[in-house]
């Protein structure tokens, strides 16, 4: 009994020490932690990578301060969308809300302000949606230099996909001059009623979208109680005021006085559209990034912090001026596609 | 018993109104058609030139062949690993023909299980040093997977420490043919419990040649145009590091060529090194990236098969372009020489809706970016990839796709939230979506392109706003393709 009970003792041992010596041809190093190992498969709640967050960016917009307003800072707050930098409320409709956010300027200078669309306890007869919109007018690869000239340049590329229902038309929107314009898919019998005005050199375009005309007219009537800066004009919108004046390169040569390029430490192919205030002394005051990876940002402003420009005089006075610099290599400039506009 | 009948009567009217009412639901509600399967596979041809060409013809096929083979660490086939995600492009690349994705044995045209859940039946690596991946299964994608983030210490996520290379899947330690070296896996687990993980499934290469052969200005010029949207649609490209033109291929554009994006798969997801990336490739950590201390792969996992390095070379004893070219050489060949798939004009759905599904899918926007066809310049390798429309439903620009879609994984130009806008063409027979290959669903990849900072977000307001049998076309379009 008891020689047996030690035989089975000894086989067990031997059982149990066998898969230990098939580990010995496993694996030589033992799960550590750092670089792509761990061990700590419980790391606390807290401790877990955000979801939904971009932690990794590209290129992106940034600017030298945060108390200047950006374009791209407007926010839906209290039922409202609100942009500073733009001058620019407007309330939004009952139950409408901003779903999600826009995604971040583009190196040609297209922002997405707000996108509206109805709530889910909007009771309305048809969904749709409100989409704001400003194209940098500085880096704009279309055709067009002023609000009335990029819709106009809109409604002659129309894709034949589309109807023209309302070609641009002068109007007035909250006291501005807007250009408004009107087209439709029938296949989709979805309706786009595009307004446009243009507010420090950009364009501000509130692109409306539903199957629903009434709503969409019941949407443009409501827009009369949007609060814009007295610049905001089809053709006018220059900056001035409250604003700094918006002058078209007025980085040329000859306004230059000091000049430093700026030194990259990494070789990039991206387009890198900067916006600058020009204080009226002639410095830099503000950088404004469309677009930039962070180490062009910092390489751009340690060079612009050096520049030193003609001072901008109105009416014999300094003030302070905005204007763009492109760095980097511009985008393509577009070439209308040879297929006829959409038909009216 | 007589009070009985009028309650049964009036249950049975009942019944049948709401059943009734659920079949008039479910016929109204839009379904994706599942992947194309009574129109024979409509992909893997080479171009009528190619065939035309018996010196093609051969490079073509000689291509498709090791395209299919199957590799080893020794003998005649080596040089894979150490480490590795698949012993062959074809084993990943198959879907519904060679060269294209992820198979699934239930789905047309049944090639098969994901490979990678069979490696251990089928002795590609040991069971006693290799698990299966908890995210690899048998009905699932094949997965390529990347940790966005060096761990920490604590092996919580660095997120000031950006990772984001390629976690090979398996090791060769255990095989007969591996000697002595012995690696570990990476910590999946890990990784999934500190959120640390991100997947990508394999780029269908069916005209790849086309893309290839498109030049930079048309790409610009296509820019230039769709800017002028309505949809709040930018669009950037990414670039080559060496001499700036426009990248094209991978999930985010990364890879300039064939031969690069060749070249870099033997390396990365099979471990074997050639004249375009020469060494065995290292974990990202296992190298001393991100301040890890590490110094590489261990000596006794180098040079396995014996013959020095690259393990893939040119052949300077071959009597053709087939048996001089290297393996990786041959990829580049099969892959430029694969025609673009047939679209079907009739199925799913029918002509009309397919033709009016094409018709929505442009009008609200998705075509801004899904642009239908390219032009591609002359080319000197083929008749058939010069001056012809690719119809590839492409920009190739790299687009904000949000907080929904982003990985966190930053690819030369492109950012953690942009990608590469994925081609379209033979979407009729692909069995997995997106770049993770989360959904096999129409409906949900289409409506995964709407998050917070996404382009997207207005298209897709757009296709909730068009009517379901509207919807239904456009997926049957869709799904034509």
């Amino acid at each position: 009994m008891h020689s047996g009970y030690l035989r089975f003792a000894l086989v067990l041992a031997f059982c149990i020490s066998l898969p230990a010596w098939g580990q010995s041809a496993g694996p030589q190093n033992t799960v550590g932690n750092g670089g792509d190992f761990s061990s700590n498969t419980h790391p606390m709640e807290k401790q877990k990578v955000p979801a939904g967050v971009i932690l990794v960016k590209g290129a992106w917009a940034s600017a030298s301060d945060s108390v200047t307003p950006l374009p791209e800072g407007g926010s839906v707050t209290n039922n409202a969308f609100d942009d500073q930098y733009f001058g620019m409320t407007y309330t939004l409709p009952p139950d409408w809300i901003e779903k999600h956010k826009g995604p971040p300027p583009s190196d040609s200078g297209r922002y997405v302000l707000a996108q509206i669309t109805p709530a889910p306890t909007y009771k309305g007869p048809a969904r749709g949606s409100i989409l704001i919109t400003a194209q940098d007018m500085f880096f704009t690869p279309l055709p067009a230099a002023n609000a009335l000239e990029l819709i106009n340049y809109t409604k002659s590329t129309l894709q034949a996909d589309y109807k023209v229902e309302l070609k641009p038309t002068e109007t007035r929107i909250a006291g501005h001059s807007f250009t408004f314009f009107g087209y439709w898919s029938p296949v989709a019998e979805l309706h786009w009623y595009v307004v446009a005005t243009q507010i420090r050199c950009h364009t501000v375009e509130l692109v409306l979208t539903s199957r629903d005309t009434k709503l969409l007219q019941s949407l443009i009537l409501d827009m009369d109680k949007m609060k814009l800066p007295e610049e905001a004009g089809s053709t006018t919108g220059m900056g001035g005021g409250a604003a700094p004046v918006c002058i078209k390169d007025y980085a040329r040569e000859d306004n230059v006085i000091e000049r430093v390029d700026p030194v990259f430490t990494e070789r990039r192919f991206n387009p890198v559209p900067v916006r600058i205030i020009i204080d009226k002394k002639g410095k830099v005051k503000h950088i404004h990034f469309l677009s930039a990876f962070p180490e062009q940002a910092k390489a751009i402003s340690a060079a612009l912090g050096q520049w030193k420009f003609r001072p901008y005089l109105r009416n014999g006075q300094p003030v302070e001026v905005e204007t763009g610099i492109m760095f980097g290599r511009a985008p393509l400039a577009a070439t209308p596609p040879a297929s006829g506009p959409a038909t009216e | 018993m007589s009070r009985k009948i009028p309650l049964l009567f009036a249950k049975t009217v009942v019944m049948l109104i709401c059943m009734a009412l659920l079949f008039t639901a479910m016929a109204l509600a839009q379904t994706d058609p599942g992947v194309r399967s009574t129109t024979g596979v409509n992909a893997g041809q080479p171009f009528a030139s190619v065939t035309a060409n018996a010196n093609d013809l051969a490079f073509f096929q000689t291509g498709l062949a090791q395209f299919d083979e199957r590799q080893t660490v020794t003998g005649d086939n080596n040089g894979l690993g150490p480490r590795f995600n698949s012993d062959g492009c074809g084993q990943c690349h198959s879907q519904p023909a060679p060269g294209g994705t992820s198979p699934a044995s239930a789905i047309f045209p049944n090639i098969g299980p994901n490979p990678q859940s069979q490696v251990i039946a089928n002795g590609v690596v040991s069971g006693n040093t290799n698990t299966i991946p908890f995210f690899v299964h048998a009905n699932g994608p094949v997965r390529e997977a990347r940790f966005p983030f060096f761990f920490n210490s604590d092996g919580t996520a660095n997120l000031n420490n950006p990772n984001g290379g390629v976690e090979d899947l398996f090791t060769v330690s255990g095989r007969a043919d591996a000697g002595t070296c012995s690696l570990q896996q990476p910590s999946f687990n890990a990784a999934n419990a500190a959120g640390n993980i991100i997947f990508r499934i394999p780029t269908p290469v069916f005209g790849a040649g086309l893309m290839a052969n498109i030049d930079d200005s048309t790409l610009q010029n296509n820019r230039a145009n769709n800017l002028n949207n309505n949809f709040g649609i930018g669009g950037d490209f990414n670039h080559n590091g060496n001499d700036g033109t426009i990248s094209r291929f991978g999930w985010k554009a990364q890879n300039k060529s064939l031969m690069i994006f060749a070249g870099e798969a033997y390396n990365v997801e099979m471990g074997i090194s050639n004249e375009l990336f020469t060494q065995d490739r290292p974990l990202p950590g296992e190298d001393g990236n991100g301040g890890t201390g590490g110094t590489g792969l261990p000596a006794n996992c180098l040079n396995l098969a014996g013959n020095g390095y690259p393990e893939d070379i040119t052949h300077s004893d071959g009597t053709n372009a087939s048996t001089v070219a290297s393996d990786v050489g041959l990829f580049n060949a099969f892959m430029q020489f694969l025609d673009q798939p047939t679209a079907s004009t009739t199925t799913p759905g029918g002509a009309t809706s397919i033709a009016n599904g094409r018709a929505l899918f442009s009008a609200i926007g998705c075509a801004v970016c899904h642009t239908a066809s390219l032009r591609t310049q002359a080319s000197h390798l083929t008749p058939g990839l010069g001056n012809a429309t690719a119809n590839l439903f492409s920009d190739l620009e790299i687009h904000h796709m949000g907080t929904g879609l982003a990985d966190n994984v930053g690819q030369g130009g492109a950012g953690g939230d942009q990608f590469r806008t994925a081609p379209l063409w033979g979407l009729g027979q692909r069995i997995f979506f997106l770049h993770d290959g989360r959904t096999t669903d129409l409906i949900q990849a289409i409506n995964a392109h709407d998050s917070s900072g996404s382009e997207a977000d207005i298209p897709i307001d757009n296709f909730q706003s068009l009517s379901p049998s509207q919807q239904q076309d456009l997926l049957n379009f869709l799904r034509s393709l």
